[in-house]
């Protein structure tokens, strides 16, 4: 079944002196979050970007995906803590989203967590949609829990 | 972000680096129903990124301060038979207002924002489809 998410923005004014607002989302969870160029481009004041809305996605796109490949490998996580950094070069674009993951999993080995980290990072929707001009990057870490495998 | 439990049956929780947002819930049965739990997903977010990114860009092109524009993107995931989960759309929708602006010159400037919003660059590059509906609408006084 496709699923559809909306998101509404209003901006006023131009880029360089105007602002913009994220309005509403179908969930409802984020209103009023303000966006300008300058937060976007340079260091960030307090407003969020484009980017770091796309950093977001694809660190919780990353965790689905790996607690569910996990979770078939017989080894459910306790807890993942994942992040995504992702690069924007204006003029360029979106350049590349390095994700990191401390994973807390019981019966598993370092190198098949790695393993299965990889195959998340690989398969994720979202970074299917960032393949072609971005690079992906990916540390894996298993961390607190027994690893008895 | 943190994630606890399993893909089906889990939930997580989302922060921003630049502390904008923080505690945002999304779980598996959220993202893959209604949404209409109170809990964002990757889809909504990418949705709320493409918004951002078009109404910039179209800013960008526009160069006028009185300018005011209503940007909502749709964004649809679907599954491929043997790719799995995959972006397949972003319907972008624009309502704009711009004083002193003629209906030609805002279609010319709706495309060569199109081209220069770099997440819709990135979707199309994932052979995901982007469609723009934009409209220029009367602005006070006109």
């Amino acid at each position: 079944m496709a699923t559809e998410r909306t998101a509404s923005v209003t901006w006023r004014g131009s880029l360089m002196d105007g602002e913009g607002t994220i309005d509403s989302v179908t969930s409802g969870v984020l209103s009023s979050l303000e966006v300008d160029w300058l937060n976007r481009s340079e260091d960030p004041q307090g407003k969020t970007s484009p980017e770091e809305l796309i950093a977001a996605a694809h660190a919780a796109c990353f965790a689905m995906a790996l607690s569910h490949a996990l979770a078939q490998a017989g080894s459910a996580p306790d807890r993942l803590e994942t992040s995504a950094t992702v690069t924007f070069v204006p003029g360029t674009g979106i350049t590349s989203s390095k994700l990191t993951v401390h994973g807390s999993v019981q019966g598993i080995d370092a190198d098949r967590f790695r393993e299965l980290a990889e195959g998340a990072k690989n398969d994720c929707p979202v970074s299917s949609a960032l393949t072609g001009n971005v690079e992906l990057s990916l540390e894996a870490e298993l961390v607190g829990a027994a690893q008895s495998a | 972000m943190t994630w606890d439990g399993t893909g089906a049956r889990g939930t997580g929780s989302i922060d921003a680096g630049t502390g904008a947002f923080r505690g945002l819930e999304y779980s598996q049965p959220v993202r893959i129903g209604k949404g209409k739990e109170g809990k964002t997903s990757p889809e909504e977010l990418l949705a709320a990124a493409h918004a951002g990114c078009f109404a910039m860009s179209l800013a960008s092109e526009l160069r006028n301060e009185e300018a005011r524009l209503a940007v909502t993107a749709l964004v649809v995931m679907d599954e491929v038979e043997g790719r799995g989960h995959l972006i397949r759309e972003s319907q972008v929708r624009v309502r704009a207002r711009v004083p002193g602006l003629a209906q030609t010159a805002f279609e010319e400037t709706v495309q060569v924002a199109h081209e220069g919003c770099s997440f819709s660059r990135l979707l199309e590059d994932a052979d995901a489809k982007v469609t723009i509906d934009a409209e220029l609408e009367a602005s006070d006084g006109n």
